[in-house]
């Protein structure tokens, strides 16, 4: 009988400026994973997989796997592992994850990611960005840190497609509105459009909310059959139907679309993802997609096939992306509002989806389905897409 | 000079902390493209078997996989597409203005160049305008030669400024 991977559980640590150890955040992500379905027990877990990059340069620690996995009481006998994609790392976690429990090198696997950003020094996670873009061609110019990069990016939609800083600011009021009231996240504050706009500058056009915050956190969740879930929850199955990762290039300069604003790949992970998953954009009632800035969003909903390539302004500025729109995005606040801490924001994204799709989510999308999450990673150098649904591809 | 905190580290060169390539032979295979640097030429490598330029250089050619490749110019003069302006919060190891862009040097594998703009002050740089070619010294690198003792390797790298008009 074939087996089919589904996400039985999540939960994330309060995520912001923690004063906290790195190995702290993944123990309360953990016990906020396995609160959310009690009967579910450390002893019951047989993998890990840790998403973290930034353990390396900030908290000194390599091999980052072995040490999560003691800290949490976890005795893993099929998987523990690390992986590093960055901002994709979370949901890189639950695609191995999937595929292990799937081919049954695993039954029930944790995939899990944090980071412990905040360094005693600012200077130094700053620094140490260098190393999030390709460092010898792009970091070394300084484009680590990546509000320059998401500048450009902004400026390249508004040259081609006329879009508006008004357009950028609805998504950072969308987004900071549904986190408002979200208890674990960084920005728990409602946002107006007069004080989006009139925000501090940045790297213009970008400005203060158009970017996500820096952040300590660790989120978790469970990846296990839909046969072995049902032992522990009485839940709606929330399987993981179809997923891609596209990367075409590192370097900027091999940037695959026509102009920093066109990301052909995107689409390509799109398709492969809508295609294994067998549904069209048209099936996606709710959707975490990668808003490290609102100019990200505004893309995403286009290449995501949301709406036509070059109206993602319009979408967002007409509430398409709020409860009642046509897709709800990012409807637990996002990387705006509820951080971003790159290895974790994956599994908080699928913990939202499979929060939505079973009726519990706090901004509920009546009749949620189908659901999606995406991340790009670096300087937009990768993409990766999971389609979650309530029953499985046939 | 001691590191703030971390004693032991004194006089010592943490390699992970330097934000410059490592680009001394020993350490680097594409080391020639530095070299050329110095020289005033901006390069990459071509592919002898298939004839496939590729950026930033190789040791094996991603197309064809062989190994033997030849350095070959890029132009060091093209024109800004779009470029982005930091003024304030610039990251530890760069000055304000922090001018970023998008550069066209008119051939392929280098339509699309994201590169730094420096010696241009904040407001000035226009889209469309030409720049060129600005390489400049950064620190050398400190090499542990054993009983040679520690060798200091010199460092250059790249960024384009305006051409004056």
């Amino acid at each position: 009988m074939a087996r089919n991977a589904v996400i039985l559980a999540g939960g994330q640590s309060k995520w912001g400026v923690r004063e906290a150890h790195i190995v702290d955040l993944f123990q309360e992500a953990a016990k906020a994973c396995l609160d959310d379905v009690p009967n579910l027990k450390p002893k019951d877990i047989d993998g890990l997989i840790v998403a973290t990059s930034y353990a390396g340069r900030c908290s000194f620690q390599v091999n980052t796997a072995p040490v999560i996995a003691e800290r949490c009481g976890l005795k893993p006998t099929s998987i523990c592992t690390r992986c590093d994609t960055l901002c994709a790392g979370g949901s890189t976690a639950i695609i191995l994850a999937k595929g292990l429990v799937e081919s049954g090198c695993a039954d029930i696997v944790m995939a899990c990611g944090g980071e412990k950003l905040y360094t005693p020094q600012k200077w130094e996670v700053f620094y140490s960005e260098l190393a999030s873009v390709d460092h010898d061609w792009d970091g070394v110019h300084g484009m680590g840190l990546p509000p320059p990069f998401f500048s450009l990016t902004a400026q390249e939609h508004m040259m081609h497609y006329g879009t508006k800083k008004e357009d950028l600011a609805a998504v950072s009021v969308a987004n900071y509105n549904y986190a408002a009231t979200n208890p674990v996240a960084q920005m728990q504050k409602t946002l107006t459009l007069e004080e989006a706009m009139s925000a501090p500058v940045v790297v213009p056009p970008l400005t203060l909310y158009d970017c996500c915050p820096i952040t300590d956190g660790a989120a978790a969740c469970i990846i296990t059959t839909d046969e072995i879930a049902k032992r522990f929850s009485d839940r709606p199955l929330v399987y993981i139907r179809g997923t891609a990762q596209t990367c075409l290039n590192s370097v900027s300069a091999n940037f695959p679309g026509v102009h920093l604003a066109d990301w052909a790949h995107t689409r390509i992970a799109a398709a492969k993802a809508y295609e294994r998953a067998k549904v069209t954009a048209n099936d996606i009632k709710v959707a975490q997609t990668h808003d490290c800035f609102s100019i990200s969003e505004v893309i995403e909903v286009e290449e995501l096939g949301f709406c036509k390539k070059g109206e993602g302004g319009e979408f967002c500025r007409s509430k398409q992306i709020e409860i009642g729109g046509k897709v709800p995005v990012n409807t637990d606040g996002g990387l705006l509002a509820v951080g971003h801490p790159f290895g974790a924001t994956g599994v908080r994204q699928g913990t939202e989806i499979m929060k939505q799709l079973q009726g519990r989510a706090r901004h509920q999308v009546k009749g949620a389905d189908i659901g999606l999450t995406h991340n790009l990673s670096g300087a937009n150098a990768e993409h990766t897409i999971l389609v979650y649904g309530l029953s499985p591809v046939k | 000079m001691a590191v703030l905190g971390i004693p032991i580290l004194e006089d010592l060169y943490p390699s992970t902390m330097d934000m410059w390539p490592l680009q001394a032979k020993e350490f680097n295979r594409s080391f020639q493209f530095y070299e050329n640097l110095k020289q005033g030429r901006l390069t990459t490598t071509k592919c002898k078997a298939c004839g496939h330029v590729a950026y930033p250089p190789r040791v094996v050619c991603p197309e064809c996989y062989s190994e033997d490749l030849e350095y070959t110019d890029l132009p060091t003069k093209g024109k800004v597409i779009v470029f982005s302006e930091e003024v304030k919060g610039v990251p530890l190891g760069f000055e304000s203005p922090l001018i970023h862009a998008v550069i066209d040097l008119g051939v392929d594998p280098a339509r699309r160049v994201l590169t730094r703009i420096i010696n241009c002050a904040a407001g000035q740089l226009q889209r469309g305008d030409e720049v060129q070619l600005a390489v400049f010294p950064v620190p050398a690198m400190p090499i542990d030669k054993g009983k040679q003792g520690t060798i200091m390797f010199d460092r250059v790298f790249f960024a384009f400024e305006p051409v004056k008009k």
